[in-house]
């Protein structure tokens, strides 16, 4: 055989195996490493992440968040929104089923809307919708809301509530036992830190999706078993793993990497109700003395960003922007004298113990900060008391990792507020408070822009946050795992579209 | 003998009493509670949504209302439910239970056995080179924390047998290969450090017995020196090592914890360890309760023992 047409025979064999490799096969389940146990599957109160992964393969909402973090349909088939921008009226997809055969309705969303407006239900939730004022199911396939006030991220919060049948819920069933909705999979199993077992659902309405046939989550909380487990393929995907993970596996035969830009990012909270951080000056003194590249190479092995408060690329300024942002000691110093601490402070910072990363950055922000005559007394919580301590604002500075949300006014408004639900350092700013409310009831996207500009300029450097990174979102996979797409928002969507190559 | 029984069968309720008052004050001086954990970090919640959901779960009473609503549930037999799955913690119990005592019961007979020989070996061979490598080898096992030791031997299988799985847990009955592969790594590195610890003891043990005079009378009365080892020293020679098995027992259990975490292995340690992280508050009294009450049973065993190993010591 001479040498071209053993080229050509090459080639084409090669073709063959591209195309082959390119067609999704059904079957199989996908081996999960998950590093958590949920604490309850009800989507409308468990929406920690290791409740989050799992619930969203069994629900979906109206909408849902793409990998541009833009909302698109999804139980409703289109929307309208009326010129004054109170009123939404959704045409709800025909033809969809909940896992129990039932066919799904308006009044099935309306009914899940309300119970997250429910105070009784105690839904983390609900705030993000409050100004919504009424919500009607007009007919099986049209629902209509009203809101008290313009809002613009509407479509995007309406992703984030998941749609129960009104029957089910009725019929006094245990939502946070027995999950069930309309999603690619449904509730099979839960053996408390073992794993959860999901099945394909044959009704999906997206025709021939998902691929596989189950998911199963094994519970997996130490590091070493699960990158183990995964070298040698006893897991086959590990959602959102640590930074320093991702550098050990990025070696590994037969493992892939799937990145995309963290939403979440690391950050120093400060009291702004205690001394000394009660004076802005002391605050920004801090951000001085913080050297965000360093911690990008240190802890995040380069794979990061330096972060203001907005992490979202289209929304987010740029760092040149915030002059606190070249890190200066002296200056820094210069400030807290300024302040009136000539001599340096000493304080405490709590750290949360269950994310590695934010361990890991805590300690280089503490070497940083010490040449700047901030004396930090870090001590490490366990997770539990972390979130009691942080709830009761009984710190002085914490350390910490946050989500974030795919529009502005999901992370700023909730935080920065003045009486905000996740404002812990009792911050008060009158500034901030009239853009944020400007912000949220403006819908022209164009018109949002400058006030989200002036918004990140009032805290970057004086607010009581000193945003530190945002991370690479790293999942880790092995080779034969096809089709899936990481989001940002740490969703795993995708996974119905995720196939197993033979 | 019956008297003995009886008095100890008493002790037993008193001590499981005070280990339920104990361990239900304790857990709950935890910062933190179920409802906090399920929400994590930075959540929005009302004072009122947490109200809603801490009274779901019976949080809101108070203590002593609660202590008692479940002290009356578990004399009836009904220890209640696991807070997030619903189940039954009796239920929950009874399938972990079997995987941890399997664990522990192997790597315990495994350490006796080559504890013996090991204690015999190194008190015969005094001062030889082979005594200084098993002493190196026993005083590393000990000092070895079986987290690390434990993550060592998967990296090390790892490269060495790829094609080995040694994470995890499956059923004898679905896969006996596989199951009693899985239980190898974990057995070592439980029973490894008790080994260590148990021939040191009964080396040092023996040494005394044999240094005593019976011994001298026995030898020196012609008898076979395996007769003088094995009917006369080794029997004398066990008592302080049975004594500590009792108490090894114990940290067999504090180490099947561990063990389980590190390979994944679904049993009591992986229970109550996620329990506690996650406030499950029913779960971790009835899962403690069991353990004390193994506990409490197994050091009753080993008084028995010594009855049995040593006729002068007489139950009253």
């Amino acid at each position: 055989m001479n040498g071209r047409w053993f080229g050509l025979l090459a080639a084409l064999l090669l073709a063959m195996g591209w195309s082959l490799a390119q067609n999704p096969v059904r079957g199989g389940t996908l081996q999960i490493g998950a590093d958590a146990s949920p604490s309850g599957l009800d989507p409308h109160v468990a929406t920690a992440f290791a409740s989050f992964i799992v619930t969203g393969q069994i629900y979906e909402g109206l909408t849902e968040i793409d990998e541009r973090l833009r909302p698109r349909p999804a139980l409703a088939e289109s929307w309208s929104v009326s010129s004054d921008g109170l009123t939404y009226t959704f045409r709800i997809r025909s033809g969809v089923t909940f896992h129990d055969g039932k066919a799904m309705t308006a009044g099935d969303i309306a009914f899940s809307i309300n119970r997250v407006r429910d105070t009784k239900t105690g839904s983390p939730i609900a705030s993000r919708i409050n100004l919504v004022k009424d919500v009607k199911a007009t007919s099986a396939t049209q629902l209509v809301v009203e809101l008290s006030q313009p809002f613009a991220p509407m479509l995007i919060e309406l992703a984030g509530i998941a749609v129960m049948s009104e029957d089910y819920v009725k019929a006094g069933n245990d939502m946070q036992r027995r999950p069930m909705g309309t999603g690619p999979f449904a509730f099979k199993e839960w053996v408390p830190d073992t794993y959860i077992l999901l099945e394909r659902n044959a009704r999906y309405w997206r025709q021939g999706r998902p691929y596989l046939d189950a998911l199963r989550y094994n519970i997996v909380p130490d590091p070493a078993t699960r990158q183990v487990g995964l070298a040698s393929g006893t897991y086959q995907f590990l959602p959102n793993i640590d930074p320093s993970l991702a550098v050990t596996l990025r070696t590994t035969p037969n493992v892939k990497l799937i990145t995309a830009q963290d939403l979440a990012y690391t950050l120093i909270g400060m009291n702004a109700s205690r001394k000394p951080f009660d004076n802005p000056r002391v605050r920004e003194a801090l951000n001085y003395a913080i050297n965000r590249s360093q911690i990008v190479q240190a802890v995040y092995f380069g794979n990061g960003a330096p972060a203001g408060p907005l992490g979202l690329r289209s929304w987010a300024s740029p760092q040149g922007a915030f002059p606190c942002y070249n890190t200066n000691a002296n200056k820094a110093k210069e400030l807290l004298a300024q302040a009136g601490y000539a001599n340096g402070v000493d304080f405490g910072m709590i750290v949360i113990g269950s994310n590695k990363t934010v361990v890991d950055a805590a300690q280089v922000v503490q070497q940083q900060l010490a040449q700047a005559g901030f004396r930090a007394k870090v001590e490490v919580l366990e997770q539990g008391k972390f979130i009691q301590e942080w709830r009761n604002s009984n710190f002085d500075t914490f350390a910490s990792i946050n989500g974030g949300n795919a529009d502005p006014d999901g992370y700023l408004f909730r935080t920065f507020s003045t009486g905000g639900s996740t404002n812990v350092f009792k911050y008060s700013s009158p500034t901030v408070d009239r853009l944020l409310n400007q912000g949220r009831t403006t819908v022209s996207e164009e018109a949002r822009r400058p006030i989200y500009a002036r918004l990140q300029l009032e805290l970057a450097c004086q607010g009581p946050i000193a945003h530190l990174v945002y991370g690479t979102l790293f999942s880790a996979a092995r080779e034969n795992v096809q089709g899936f797409k990481p989001i940002p928002t740490r969703s795993l969507i995708y996974l119905r579209d995720t196939w197993l190559a033979r | 003998m019956i008297a003995f029984l009886f008095k100890r069968s008493l002790d037993l309720l008193f001590v499981l009493f005070g280990v339920s008052v104990l361990v239900f004050l304790m857990i709950r001086l935890i910062p933190g509670d179920a409802v906090e954990i399920m929400l994590g970090a930075n959540t929005e919640i009302t004072p009122e949504g947490l109200a809603a959901l801490r009274e779901k779960l019976g949080l809101n009473k108070p203590i002593f209302v609660q202590y008692w609503d479940w002290l009356t549930a578990a004399l009836r037999g009904d220890l209640g439910q696991s807070v997030w799955t619903g189940r039954p913690i009796s239920e929950e119990i009874v399938q972990r239970l079997p995987i941890t005592l399997e664990l522990t019961v192997l790597s315990l007979v495994i350490a006796i056995g080559l504890a013996i020989p090991v204690g015999v070996l190194t008190a015969y061979w005094r001062n030889s080179s082979a005594e200084y490598l098993i002493r190196l080898v026993s005083i590393t096992g000990v000092t070895l924390p079986s987290f690390w030791l434990g993550t060592l031997l998967i990296f090390l299988v790892f490269k060495l047998a790829p094609g080995w799985q040694t994470l995890g847990y499956v059923p004898f009955a679905q896969d006996p290969w596989g199951h009693l592969s899985r239980l190898v790594l974990p057995v070592i590195t439980l029973s490894l450090p008790m080994l260590a610890g148990l021939g040191r003891v009964l080396r040092s043990s023996l040494l005394d017995v044999l240094n005593q005079d019976f011994i001298r009378t026995a030898r020196s009365k012609g008898l076979a020196e395996r007769t003088v080892l094995y009917k006369h020293a080794l029997r004398n020679a066990m008592i302080p090592l049975v004594t500590v098995i009792g108490i090894q027992v114990g940290y067999l259990f504090g180490g099947a914890i561990v063990v389980e975490q590190v390979f994944a292995i679904p049993g009591m340690g992986r229970l109550i360890l996620g329990a506690i992280s996650e406030r499950n508050y029913p779960l971790i009294q009835g899962a403690i309760l069991l353990v004390t009450m193994t506990f409490v049973l197994i050091n009753l065993l080993v008084d028995l023992v010594y009855a049995k190993l040593d006729p002068r010591v007489e139950y009253a």
